[in-house]
């Protein structure tokens, strides 16, 4: 089978649509609206990487990230001859996106496939979003970090699998670890070799804690005036808008005299949008009892008129573009307190980094 | 909550040792003279060197031999003297006379195929359904003209397996006033699934059942192949067992090929979407489908839901767990 589309009747979107733009909306599955599904995730499955993760939602999917990181010599830009004092500002202009690398597998799918090149350009965008993650590669003017990120799907994509690579990608960074470094200044990088003295590359705890976090993107479909997480298959197939939506905690270090023990306190930043064109804007639309030309086998089989009115109980695919309030009424839902990219995020931490 | 993290548990405890087949054997053969328990076996593993045995589904015996060999990746069976592999997953392979729920994937010229999540697609021949108003003629040209009026991409039929092929590839009929396109309702697929669990074969696949919270009546349609269909009862206006073929004109309602739903009440799509997840939980906690089970599951399910008080239909994870545990009674 060259591409595996995903059919569904007209009678199912019919349905599907109908319980899901109900108040509050009946999920297929019975999920509440911004219920995920529950995942199993860990980290440190792979020895021969710098961090790796594997999530497992309950549905079968199933992710595998994978990060390996290289010392790759940074050419020099033709105007870093100047020899300024060395300083914060001057590092970033150095540092550049493209040390990243994040390649998606999707099985049955050609890597080079647009979908797939699409979702990975999303996981790199949110990454390089804060411009932060690149400064942390740098080592010195001279050389660099370069970071392979692979990203497995290795079941087959029974949904959309956005949220859970996006997911998998997050904790296998969290897990990232770095050699120490021991030489100092613009000479040839030398490193610890005792893995335990290895860094991470977004610090736990302690002062180096502030920057930002790696993000994580979640997957939101509005149908009618509801907004639902993570969408299964049949949930994005009626879909009148699908968004991803990136955001990024960001940790300020708190000052000294500031005792207030405020964990709750989570800032978060939102870093990226896309909209994915939700698959129901290609699917045929259902023929009402009056005018199916199959119902009588002697009907006349003149041309029916497009009727614009919309028959209770028959599918149409929807049309136009998102209405703002329904954009703003996702991007309230992700980031209000207590949302739930703050409870994704709470319930990511508690994964355990090995 | 809207997201549970859990942390990884270990693959399920094995027997401690794989059991002997007899205490006296062994001697003759350098190993493999076991027939291992517990243990996932893979195609070409060794089950057992020994004569006594006889070879089941699942194993085959290399010409010049006597180790009975596996030939699937499964679990052993044995019953008496014989040795059979339980695959892990399996496609459905069909039989005549299976009922099976189907989705149309390609449209051709005088026949449909038909995806029945077996190895090949099925074939359903323009002269195998019923034409609407249950006229009974031959097919003409302007039937297969208009053959996507009947069925197009992407549309659910319920067909019984009319014949096989060579090849393995079934033949599929509609002929049949249970038979037909499928609405109001939404569709599970459980296919895949080896070792027992999801939908086996039993004797009533289709049955109707009054659900809870004055949600009405729902059809429930296991189709062998382990796709189902879980739509609200639509009480047909004349006894469907009662026509015969000579009155099937009158009978045949002129809806069949519609795709337009009847009008659906909340608590009946409330239902329809608890008793698919009690067949999700049933699949996720490998355990078969059938009549009894999804019955018996979605009253479990029901008293399950009275505890939350905005009734919960998620059968997910840590709740799904608790519904196979009241079923399997431990």
């Amino acid at each position: 089978m060259a591409s595996q589309q995903i059919l569904f009747s007209p009678a199912e979107l019919a349905y599907l649509h109908r319980s899901l733009s109900l108040k509050p909306p009946i999920r297929p599955d019975g999920r509440a609206p911004t219920q995920f599904r529950p995942l199993t995730a860990e980290t440190g499955i792979l020895p021969g990487t710098n961090g790796s993760a594997r999530v497992h939602f309950s549905d079968g999917t199933e992710a595998i990230v994978g990060v390996k990181a290289e010392i790759e010599k940074t050419i020099e830009a033709p105007r870093a001859e100047e020899s300024k004092p060395e300083s914060n500002e001057a590092a970033s202009e150095r540092t550049r996106g493209d040390w990243l690398e994040l390649a998606v597998e999707i099985p049955g799918q050609r890597d080079d496939e647009a979908s797939t090149v699409f979702l990975s350009e999303m996981l790199r965008e949110a990454l390089l979003a804060d411009k932060e993650f690149a400064k942390k590669l740098f080592i010195n003017r001279r050389f660099h970090w370069r970071l392979y990120l692979d990203v497995l799907l290795i079941s087959p994509p029974l949904s959309y699998p956005l949220p859970l690579l996006s997911l998998t990608t997050h904790l296998a960074l969290l897990a990232t670890r770095l050699p120490r470094l021991k030489s100092e200044g613009d000479e040839d990088p030398m490193f610890d070799d005792d893995w335990e003295a290895s860094t991470f590359l977004y610090p736990q705890e302690g002062t180096a804690t502030n920057g930002s976090r790696p993000p994580i993107t979640l997957l939101v479909v509005a149908i009618g005036d509801n907004v639902i997480f993570d969408p299964a298959k049949e949930e994005l197939a009626v879909a009148e808008t699908a968004l991803a939506v990136s955001v990024a905690e960001v940790r300020r270090a708190q000052k000294a005299g500031d005792m207030e023990v405020d964990s709750k306190g989570r800032e978060l930043s939102l870093l990226s949008i896309r909209t994915i064109d939700p698959p129901s804007r290609l699917t045929p639309p259902g023929v009402p009892h009056t005018s199916n030309t199959g119902s009588s086998a002697f009907a006349p089989t003149k041309l029916q008129k497009a009727g614009d009115q919309e028959t209770e109980g028959v599918w149409k695919a929807p049309l136009g573009g998102t209405k703002f309030g329904v954009l703003d009424g996702i991007i309230q839902a992700v980031l209000e307190k207590g949302g739930v990219a703050d409870e994704v995020l709470d319930g990511l931490e508690g994964v355990e980094l090995s | 909550m809207p997201i549970t993290v859990l942390q990884p548990q270990p693959a399920a405890k094995r027997q401690a040792a794989a059991m002997s087949v007899d205490s006296d054997s062994d001697s003759d053969s350098g190993g493999g003279a076991e027939v291992h328990g517990e243990d996932i076996l893979t195609p070409g593993t060794v089950i057992t060197s020994n004569s006594q045995w006889m070879r089941g589904h699942g194993t085959y015996v290399q010409p010049g031999e006597t180790a009975i060999t596996s030939s699937l990746a499964g679990t052993l069976t044995k019953t008496n003297k014989l040795l059979s592999v339980r695959p892990l997953r399996a496609r459905y392979t069909p039989e005549i006379g299976d009922l099976v729920v189907g989705r149309i994937v390609e449209v051709q010229a005088k026949r449909w195929r038909v995806d029945v999540a077996a190895s090949q697609l099925a074939i359903l021949q323009i002269s195998a359904i019923n034409l609407p108003g249950g006229i009974l003629r031959k097919r003409t040209e302007t039937d297969e003209l208009q053959i996507r009026s009947f069925f197009a991409e992407g549309d659910l039929v319920v067909a019984e397996v009319q014949q096989l092929h060579q090849d393995g590839a079934a033949s599929l009929h509609t002929r049949s006033l249970k038979y037909g396109k499928l609405r109001n309702g939404v569709f599970v697929s459980v296919s895949g699934i080896g070792g027992g669990s999801g939908v086996v074969r039993a004797k009533r696949q289709v049955w109707t059942m009054d659900v809870a919270n004055a949600g009405g009546k729902v059809d429930v349609l296991l189709g062998v192949n382990g796709y189902i269909w879980i739509s609200k009862h639509i009480e047909s206006d004349t006894n469907a067992e009662a026509v015969g073929i000579n009155r099937m004109e009158e009978s045949v309602s002129s809806k069949v090929y519609s795709s337009q739903n009847d009008p659906l009440e909340l608590s009946t799509m409330r239902e329809i979407a608890r008793i698919r997840s009690v067949i999700l939980a049933l699949v996720e906690n490998r355990l078969k489908v059938d009549e009894d089970m999804v019955t018996k599951g979605y009253s479990e399910a029901v008293e399950l839901g009275r505890e939350s008080p905005d009734d919960d239909l998620y059968l997910g994870g840590e709740k799904g767990q608790r519904l196979a545990a009241a079923l399997t009674g431990h």
